[in-house]
């Protein structure tokens, strides 16, 4: 842990360093009336594609070119240092052609949902540890229905000739177990869902007789179990989803920035 | 219609003699004659059980098997399931050890190929679409390259030049009437000796089940004593040895430690048969059924050394005992307690309770001997910066955590036995699978693990391969498919000789073996010519033997969250757990 909170002192101070040396670098430049964008331009898209090679690393898990952990560090450095020279890049203003505003978008919107992504992956495992049981995101709907069965089976064959429970179940319950719900409020850490069908449980005990109690009781259980399952399907699909902006987005920016060179080039000696 | 019916199968179905590789059966005059032979003969037939004779013992655990001039017997790294006496002729014992040694090409040993880089690249596109494909002619066995030949009733692997054997590399000659691969077969370990025949030579093999019945049950001890005094002539000094408090002892002063130590026993041999059961039990009550080596507030008679097995280091807390460390083999107990009585000059209790995880084997080295060797590395007598370091050192052998709780749950489960097993921090896992993916690269699309287990504190602890100290999987296994590579130690399955018994995936306590059905290239499920069932192997971890770079898991985990632990490794176990 120690070790940790040093590499963490060393990158800040690495990156800190390296970001002055590039401003300083880009105004020593400028001061001698060089062409800055040419200088800055060409280090970003080096950084760019060296960042985009992460995700190939990820597929070639069986070549001995480094961990994947020691990847994600350089990703996530070289990352914010691009981001440092896309500014200094664009002279910290929007751009107004067409093109270089997409290019300007593309960019900005891979970079937040990398940073979107840094900040889940801190924050969303602890969140996962905290409740509910341990499952395999694509077994969860296997779960789901489980729950879903057990539930239905308390409901129309150990309720009794009763029609409290049955009703209720139509009622409440079945789009409660149908499928994920509550989404919004896992995230926001809301409870009060819980608390509203809990109050309209004990609405009902009263007029229900003992064995129906029972039948409630397991009911009761149940939804605490399908509960944690929404919260555990909710926020291990957002650590899924957020790559499914980040990486086509990727491939997209690539694009954009290689035909982005290309015009520059072709059209260098027309520039000012 | 009535149900297919057929007997129990018993211990004794199938007499030892009758196995793959015996010459003959084990006639009665046969055994009679033994039975009059020493060591046997000095061996009390009273002692034994009425359902277990040792009669009956000597008939289905034994067997007489011959050799011809350079036959291996026993390879070094081979795992032991039996030892052999000698009944007539010699045999020479490699003494080399390991560069030096009998190299694996003489031996006829398998060596585990590395991938190329080109090898690894191509699994991204040469891997099969369907999982666990096998070539036909690889299942069943396949043509070998090894010197062997078709002599008493079995295959031997034999040495084409025994004369250069003996000239190039030093050996040790073992005539009629004396044992080896006892220790092995006892300990569970590997062969630590290649042993082959020189001239013809007849040696009787006896199971490990034989042995431990017959220690059992002979009152003098005659068998017991004897192994004892093997081990201490041959290889006790080199084990005191691997012990820092014990490596610049003075050779005279060993010999004496040699001469004095007493050597114990504790547990049931076949400890892994409940092994499921107490996993089962969560009330991990510490006093239950662990054999107590040393008792908490008693005056230690010596420091005790662990040669196989596990101990549990444990304190009384409220009304039970919490462990608060164990010993794994070569680490050693009672040594701060001596040390306090050299410095104080009063007798010291002992602050803690030892006590034998399983089957356990260890060593006490008499306290006065522990106190002449603190004498001698004593910082008056000793200036070596070294030696107090030492000293030091082994005070804190035992493996130990800050978090008591957690320490207790990894005895209780026996995850303690393993050497390489698979943690993932949930604190930093992001539940993506690219350590599964991964894994199914390395391993022709289907991956050798779970990434489901017990959740103990905030790590979970997949159902993959623990590499185990004393892997009961491969006790078992018919052919020797299920072994422990050499080179690194890992437990592997060859493949090419698993013929599907399913025994070690039985044996297994983790549930970390899984059986597969096979299938050939196409995709088609591999059938049994005879019975048109599908075949199936044993498929587990292997730690990517064959892959550069070693686990893949590991190193394609992109949030440092899946380590590999050596649970003998006491700052690594440290370094892990104690986030």
């Amino acid at each position: 842990m120690r070790n940790l909170f040093i590499q963490q002192r060393i990158a800040i101070a690495v990156f800190a360093i390296l970001s002055l040396m590039i401003l300083a670098g880009c105004y020593l430049f400028s001061i001698s009336l060089a062409k800055t964008s040419f200088a800055s331009g060409a280090i970003l898209l080096t950084c760019i594609l060296f960042l985009a090679c992460y995700q190939l690393r990820k597929k070639l898990s069986i070549l001995p070119i480094g961990s994947a952990s020691t990847w994600l560090q350089f990703h996530i450095f070289i990352g914010f240092l691009s981001f440092v020279l896309f500014m200094l890049h664009m002279k910290m203003r929007i751009p107004d052609g067409l093109f270089e505003f997409i290019l300007f978008l593309t960019y900005f919107t891979v970079f937040l949902s990398g940073v979107l992504g840094w900040l889940l992956s801190r924050s969303i495992p602890h969140r996962l540890l905290s409740r509910g049981e341990e499952v395999i995101f694509e077994r969860i709907p296997l779960h789901r229905r489980k729950i879903h069965d057990k539930v239905k089976a308390l409901v129309f064959e150990n309720a009794g000739d009763g029609k409290a429970i049955p009703d209720f179940y139509e009622q409440h319950l079945r789009t409660f177990f149908e499928g994920p719900r509550n989404q919004l409020r896992h995230i926001l850490h809301s409870e009060r869902h819980r608390h509203q069908l809990s109050q309209k449980i004990a609405a009902l005990k009263p007029f229900l007789n003992e064995q129906e109690q029972a039948t409630l009781l397991q009911i009761t259980k149940k939804i605490q179990l399908k509960d944690d399952l929404d919260y555990q399907y909710i926020f291990q699909a957002i650590i899924k989803a957020w790559l499914f902006v980040h990486v086509p987005l990727t491939y997209s920016l690539i694009i954009f920035a290689l035909y982005h060179t290309l015009a520059v080039c072709a059209f260098a000696s027309m520039s000012r | 219609m009535s149900e297919p019916s057929i007997s129990r199968p018993r211990r004794w179905d199938k007499p030892f003699s009758l196995e793959v590789g015996s010459e003959e059966e084990l006639t009665d005059d046969m055994v009679d004659f033994l039975l009059t032979t020493p060591p046997f003969s000095q061996i009390d037939p009273a002692g034994f059980k009425r359902s277990l004779p040792l009669r009956d013992i000597m008939k289905n655990d034994v067997r007489i098997v011959g050799f011809d001039e350079g036959d291996i017997i026993v390879r070094r790294g081979d795992w032991g399931n039996s030892a052999f006496f000698i009944l007539s002729g010699n045999v020479r014992v490699d003494l080399e050890r390991k560069q030096t040694s009998l190299p694996d090409e003489i031996l006829g040993r398998r060596t585990n190929k590395v991938k190329t880089l080109w090898e690894s690249f191509s699994q991204l596109w040469q891997n099969n679409s369907e999982p666990e494909v096998r070539e036909i002619a690889s299942v069943g066995g396949s043509k070998s390259t090894l010197n062997t030949r078709f002599a008493h009733g079995g295959t031997r692997i034999y040495l084409p030049e025994v004369s250069s054997v003996l000239d190039k590399y030093r050996t040790a000659r073992l005539d009629a009437g004396h044992w080896f691969g006892e220790v092995a077969a006892l300990g569970r370990t590997s062969r630590v000796a290649t042993v082959f025949s020189e001239g013809v030579s007849q040696l009787l093999e006896i199971r490990w089940q034989g042995i431990r019945d017959i220690l059992r049950h002979d009152r003098e001890g005659s068998l017991k004593k004897y192994i004892e005094d093997v081990f201490r002539e041959r290889a006790l000094s080199a084990f005191l040895r691997t012990e820092p408090l014990f490596q610049d002892c003075p050779p005279e002063l060993m010999q004496r430690i040699v001469d004095q130590v007493e050597f114990h026993t504790f547990g049931n041999y076949d400890s892994h048969k409940p092994f499921k059961e107490l996993l089962e039990d969560q009330n991990h009550n510490v006093d239950g059924g662990e054999p107590v080596i040393i008792q908490e507030g008693d005056y230690l008679s010596g420091i005790v050394m662990i040669r196989s097995g596990l101990a549990r280091i444990s304190q009384r807390h409220h009304n039970g005992r919490r462990t608060i460390g164990y010993l794994s083999p070569g680490q050693i107990f009672g040594l701060d307690e001596i040390q306090s009585e050299v410095q104080s000059l009063t007798p010291v209790a002992c602050r803690a309770q030892l006590s034998a995880i399983g089957h356990l084997n260890a060593v006490l080295v008499p306290t006065p001997l522990v106190e002449e060797i603190l004498e001698q590395n004593s910082p008056a007598k000793s200036s070596s910066k070294k030696a107090k370091k030492q000293i030091r050192a082994t005070g804190s052998q035992s493996v130990k955590l800050n978090d008591d709780i957690l320490l207790s749950q990894l005895v209780d489960r026996h995850y303690v036995q393993a050497t390489s097993l698979m943690v993932i921090d949930l604190d930093r896992c992001t539940r993506c699978d690219d350590c599964v993916r991964a894994c199914a690269t390395a391993h022709d699309n289907n991956p050798r693990f779970i990434r489901h287990g017990p959740i103990l504190n905030q790590y979970m602890i997949p159902n993959s391969c623990l590499h185990c100290a004393d892997p009961i999987c491969m006790i078992e296994c018919p052919t020797g498919a299920i072994f422990r590579d050499l080179a690194k130690g890992d437990i592997v399955i060859n493949e090419q000789t698993c013929i599907g018994c399913a025994q070690c995936a039985s044996n297994c306590p983790f549930d970390a073996i899984r059986m597969v059905d096979i299938r050939d290239a196409t995709g088609a499920l591999i059938v049994d010519s005879k019975t048109q069932t599908p075949l199936a192997q044993a498929t587990k971890c292997d730690l990517c033997i064959d892959q550069r770079g070693g686990p893949a898991c590991e190193r394609a985990c992109p949030h440092d969250a899946l380590f590999r632990v050596d649970m003998h490794d006491a700052a690594k176990v440290e370094e892990v757990f104690a986030s």
